[in-house]
């Protein structure tokens, strides 16, 4: 803290607000975090405001949350976004949700956060219940909770986090409790799995069951603070449940990472591989760190199946770093998994900026992983963007210290991310035949693209959603929105939205731009346009626009209105309208241009895109 | 530790805490005594006060503190019983 009386003396208001978020996201005791909380509101005054995303959180529940709210707000900043958090008082998410008038609606949230607390639950039935009855009991308190969540969906259209319940520490029936059906532990399990197996597609699950049986339930309760202030959680556990709370949060508004990349020597395996060669090396059954490096290959195979894209960046012969996944039987990653590979005695930081530019993703969107901690003091000098994971030098902790850092949660599942790698390696090999084409098009024309391209529907809203948050660099407007919000342009009248699919000769690339926008009278105002960044160059938004003029036209369109809203990283699309033929008709002042076509002079551009009903 | 270091240390987490470098305290002072030392705060202090010291005060001490004093004495006693 004495280096931010030191930034703070020098009148250094920015640096002390940038020291404070990275301090925010490792400081681990009540105290250390206070201050930085204090420290925070110290500088507030001082500081312009950030252009991080807006995001409202109410935070509801059946406890007190007011510890709460001061580190949330701390960790969300440090997070990139610019919070504002309302509290609902203790026990009221009933009044807060049914009441559309409440003080949670008045704020408008973008998100409510649901606390909740075993310890306010005062109808358990008895120990001695039978089956049925205590399954009725359960059932019928996640229906009370569903219906809650319906209404505040209903009246402020937005998502929900709901916690899980955590596990009391109290074992009144011993060995017994499993054989109970009544037993309050069990009865918590049995809530906890139909809240999952029920809630809807805006309720997304923070699962304090299981993140307080990580840190341990004597840890995780403290009594003292709920008799005195029905506070939910000790304090230090309301430190590490506001971090994840918040990563949550995160995700859904900013964004997760999405990539790995990978040292090998020490890192996959146990020795170096150009030294000890490939029988050398630990990694495998029969030896206790050859165990550690197999048990660690299987944690990031877990995230690789589920859309974690994994890649390679080693100091070593391409050769030899490619050996021991082709001859050593015990690996269980092998070639295949990773979307990219890159080996040679380059600096780690250009290699890491390389393969973003192969992968087209941002460095914000990379976690870098390395037993060498001179290589990541380097990749944390040069790359500040990307997450740099403190390992120890035990490989028995690496999969415990990745898991612990939480970079990868994500909101909900898409389809999308379980093709991730594929769709990434198939854009490789893209890369090989364009730089064997004679010419753009005659690539192009070779892809043989298949584009489906439909109004909004309710299975693609996840995705579109997901797109919404995350896509920086082609995106006029950056214009976020959470699922309901989404869902109601959908629904709405005057609005025309698309979503394009599109599917080539190297296989299915994914739902991967989003459009819309609202009409009045014969004016149509262009909200959203974005597009993933793996399918720039390809003729995409010609193929949409011409898809747009002609839907326009027959709802009786005369003109198309759009906006350009300049950012950090959308420089792409900053004329995007004037190659499409729009006039520019205003230029704000802070970048901001405003584009506009008559619908008479469009010509629909040659594209070299097939549009088919499916693929 | 003697009691002025007690003493000492408390005054320094009870500043921090309150976020004024020159609050004074004496035995008697209450919590009425300090400007912004209220339910929040109190439980803020006495987490700060558990972590520093490394104790743990029960739950009758942490709710009813009369004075600085008393909580003071109580540190002492957790630090003296290695609680």
């Amino acid at each position: 803290m004495d280096e931010l009386q030191a930034l703070w003396d020098a009148e250094d208001w920015p640096g002390a607000a940038r020291r404070v978020r990275e301090l925010a996201l490792e400081a681990e005791d009540y105290t250390a975090v206070m201050s930085l909380v204090r420290w925070r509101k110290r500088l507030a005054p001082h500081l312009a405001p950030t252009d991080g995303n807006a995001v409202r959180v109410a935070l509801l529940g059946n406890a007190t949350t007011e510890f709460l709210a001061p580190i949330v707000e701390l960790l969300l900043e440090a997070h990139g976004l610019r919070p504002s958090v309302h509290l609902g008082g203790y026990d009221t998410l009933a009044w807060e949700c049914l009441q559309p008038d409440s003080g949670t609606a008045a704020f408008g949230p973008d998100v409510i956060a649901v606390v909740q607390s075993p310890l306010g639950i005062q109808d358990w039935p008895a120990a001695t219940a039978a089956e049925r009855d205590a399954g009725a009991w359960a059932q019928g308190r996640v229906d009370g909770l569903l219906s809650l969540f319906e209404s505040a969906h209903a009246n402020m259209g937005c998502d929900i986090i709901a916690d899980t319940l955590h596990r009391l520490p109290l074992r009144p029936h011993g060995s017994l409790a499993p054989r109970l059906a009544a037993d309050r532990n069990r009865l918590i399990g049995e809530m906890n799995r139909q809240l999952a197996a029920r809630a809807p597609d805006y309720v997304v699950l923070h699962d304090v069951d299981m993140m307080s049986s990580v840190v341990g339930l004597d840890r995780w309760v403290d009594y003292r603070w709920w008799y005195q202030a029905k506070q939910p959680m000790s304090f230090r556990s309301g430190i590490e449940y506001a971090r994840s709370l918040t990563r949550l949060i995160a995700s859904i508004f900013r964004g997760s990472r999405k990539c790995l990349v990978l040292d090998l020597d020490n890192t996959l395996w146990g020795g170096v591989v150009g030294d000890d060669g490939v029988s050398g090396l630990a990694v495998g059954a029969g030896n206790p760190v050859g165990e550690a490096f197999v048990a660690f290959q299987d944690y990031l195979k877990q995230l690789k199946d589920r859309g974690i894209i994994l890649t390679v960046c080693s100091k070593n012969e391409l050769d030899n770093a490619r050996a021991p996944f082709t001859e050593l039987p015990d690996m269980v990653l092998s070639l295949d998994d990773f979307a990219a590979f890159r080996a040679s005695w380059d600096p780690k930081p250009d290699n890491i900026r390389a393969i973003a530019q192969d992968l087209n993703i941002g460095l914000d969107a990379m976690v870098f992983v390395d037993d060498n901690p001179a290589e990541r003091a380097i990749v944390r000098q040069l790359l500040p963007e990307v997450a740099v994971v403190e390992l120890t030098d035990d490989p028995s902790d690496y999969a415990r210290i990745l898991d612990a850092a939480g970079w990868f949660e994500v909101p909900r599942l898409s389809q999308e991310d379980t093709l991730r790698t594929q769709q990434y390696q198939a854009n490789t090999q893209r890369e090989e035949l364009r730089s064997s084409a004679d010419d753009y098009g005659t690539y192009l024309q070779s892809l043989e693209q298949r584009a489906v391209i439909r109004p909004f529907e309710d299975r693609h809203l996840d995705r579109i959603t997901q797109l919404v948050n995350k896509t920086n660099q082609f995106n006029l407007t950056t214009r976020r929105e959470n699922r309901s919000a989404i869902e109601a342009r959908m629904r709405g009248d005057n609005y025309l939205t698309a979503y394009v699919r599109l599917g080539d000769r190297f296989g299915d690339n994914g739902l991967i731009s989003v459009w819309y926008g609202h009409m009045e009278g014969t004016v149509l105002e262009i909200e959203q346009w974005l597009m993933s960044c793996r399918v720039f160059n390809r003729g995409i938004e010609h193929h949409l626009m011409n898809y747009v003029a002609e839907q326009a036209k027959s709802h009786g369109i005369d003109r198309v209105c759009g906006r350009y809203i300049p950012t950090a990283k959308n420089k792409l699309v900053a004329d995007l309208y004037e190659r499409l033929g729009f006039t520019c008709t205003v230029r704000h002042e802070d970048g901001s241009t405003d584009w506009e076509l008559a619908l008479a002079d469009y010509r629909p551009t040659t594209t070299f895109v097939e549009s088919v009903e499916d693929y | 530790m003697t009691y002025d270091d007690t003493w000492t240390r408390l005054l320094a987490i009870i500043r921090e805490t309150f976020e004024d470098d020159t609050i004074d305290l004496q035995r008697e002072t209450t919590a009425a005594d300090v400007l912004g030392w209220d339910s929040v705060a109190h439980v803020q202090l006495v987490i700060a006060v558990e972590e520093q010291f490394g104790i743990r005060l029960t739950t009758g001490e942490a709710a009813g503190l009369a004075n600085v004093g008393e909580l003071a004495d109580f540190i002492e006693r957790h630090l003296a019983a290695g609680t």
